[in-house]
């Protein structure tokens, strides 16, 4: 039995953890969609699916000064396409269906436009990856105008190279420099399969200053 | 002890005519006798306790107690008057204590910027050219104006920033004067925001590596 989805059910239904969305949203979003709000996050919980992004996606909408029916759209947009996600990771990854992380992944990937058969192909094919970065680096090969399949093809031949996670998305951007240097779409793909597992990595920010922000709710 | 002729001692104790001694006790009768009138001449020492009464009552009467008023003005009066320090060190311990209190704040200056395992550095910039400020408003914190702004130290427009994230994605906006939202154009990944704009999409990579 899965402890931590019992618990925020436990929480979001519980006074307690209304109060505590409600003193998120306070003064952040128009007093009138408070009750929609929090009856859209009431139904993730009962669906076991993250609330946080439909938290954000409120008070997103509130400081940008949207109104009303826009805002609560919005937040229901967020979670249908939560939804989404858990269906197709539901179908493609079990194993990761039960991770809000992932969930949030694959439902950000939906949101950049990837192609639902798409993102399943991906998930299917590497079931060790965790979805974010692989799918990210499709979106952004997508992005440059490279063919999908081919930019799938490209992404779990680095995967097999020895190439995980966020060094996925150095094959996106190794990609798209053979593109700048006037390579066509299939040359990049080619040349970049032909370098693999050396793809250089990006470099580490070193910034002078580096601020350390709180996180989001707290 | 030599002894003294009685004679002469007689003498002394007055008690026979001095006139009346030998020639050869008289010079010594006359070396006593004026020894003994230096003696009692002389006068005579005063005791330890009478010379520190003697001090007391030389020294002015003590003040009465001042009022608390008074005494914190003396204290102050005290405190402002310029007043000779000598100090004698050895050089070892100054110089000890400078390198250990710039160890400490080297070493906390390394702490604020080192990401922890699940973090990375975000980096923001924007060519803004004549805005009075610029923030990111983002996921990360709670879509809050007001808590990450981006500064123009050379006044050339371009507008930076860094900020330490938990590694994953993050969606965020630049707010130009407080007021007009904008796509970050630099993002290069954007995402739908459901009100009829597009955020910008950051991936922050953990410092650990991949």
């Amino acid at each position: 039995m899965r402890v931590a989805p019992v618990l925020a059910l436990v929480l979001a239904a519980s006074p307690l953890g209304a109060q505590t969305l409600d003193m998120r949203l306070a003064g952040r979003v128009p007093a009138a969609a408070v009750p929609r709000i929090d009856s859209l996050v009431a139904q993730a919980v009962a669906e076991s699916l993250p609330t946080e992004p439909l938290v954000q996606k409120a008070l997103e909408g509130g400081a940008k000064g949207v109104q009303g029916e826009l805002l609560l759209s919005g937040v229901r947009r967020a979670l249908a396409q939560l939804r989404d996600a858990r269906a197709i990771l539901t179908r493609t990854a079990p194993a990761r269906a039960g991770a809000d992380g992932d969930v949030a992944a694959v439902s950000a990937a939906l949101g950049r436009g990837l192609p639902r058969p798409l993102v399943e192909r991906l998930l299917a094919s590497l079931p060790a990856e965790p979805p974010g970065p692989v799918l990210h680096a499709e979106a952004d090969l997508l992005g440059h105008g490279f063919p999908p399949d081919a930019a799938a093809d490209l992404l779990v031949a680095a995967e097999r190279r020895g190439l995980r996670g966020s060094r996925l998305l150095d094959v996106a951007v190794a990609a798209s420099h053979e593109l700048q240097r006037g390579r066509t779409p299939a040359d990049a793909l080619a040349r970049v399969r032909a370098m693999l597992p050396d793809v250089p990595a990006a470099p580490r920010p070193h910034p002078r200053s580096v601020t350390r922000r709180p996180g989001p709710g707290s | 002890m030599t002894p003294i002729d009685p004679r002469l001692q007689q003498a002394l104790d007055g008690e026979r005519d001095p006139a009346t001694l030998p020639p050869e006790l008289r010079e010594a009768y006359a070396r006593l006798a004026r020894a003994a009138a230096l003696l009692r001449d002389a006068p005579a020492p005063p005791s330890v306790a009478g010379r520190v009464m003697d001090e007391i009552r030389r020294s002015p009467a003590p003040a009465p107690a001042p009022a608390p008023g008074v005494a914190l003005r003396r204290v102050a009066d005290w405190l402002a008057q310029p007043r000779a320090v000598t100090l004698r060190l050895r050089p070892f311990w100054p110089l000890a204590v400078a390198a250990t209190l710039a160890a400490v704040v080297l070493v906390r200056g390394e702490e604020q910027v080192a990401p922890g395992a699940k973090e990375g550095i975000a980096q923001f910039v924007g060519h803004f050219p004549g805005a009075r400020s610029v923030e990111v408003v983002g996921s990360f914190n709670d879509w809050r104006l007001g808590d990450l702004a981006l500064r123009d130290d050379d006044h050339d427009g371009i507008w930076r920033g860094a900020v330490m994230l938990p590694a994953g994605q993050h969606e965020y906006m630049f707010v130009v004067d407080g007021e007009r939202w904008v796509s970050d154009p630099l993002a290069g990944r954007y995402v739908d925001d459901g009100f009829g704009r597009a955020n910008a999409l950051l991936i922050v990579r953990s410092a650990a590596g991949p």
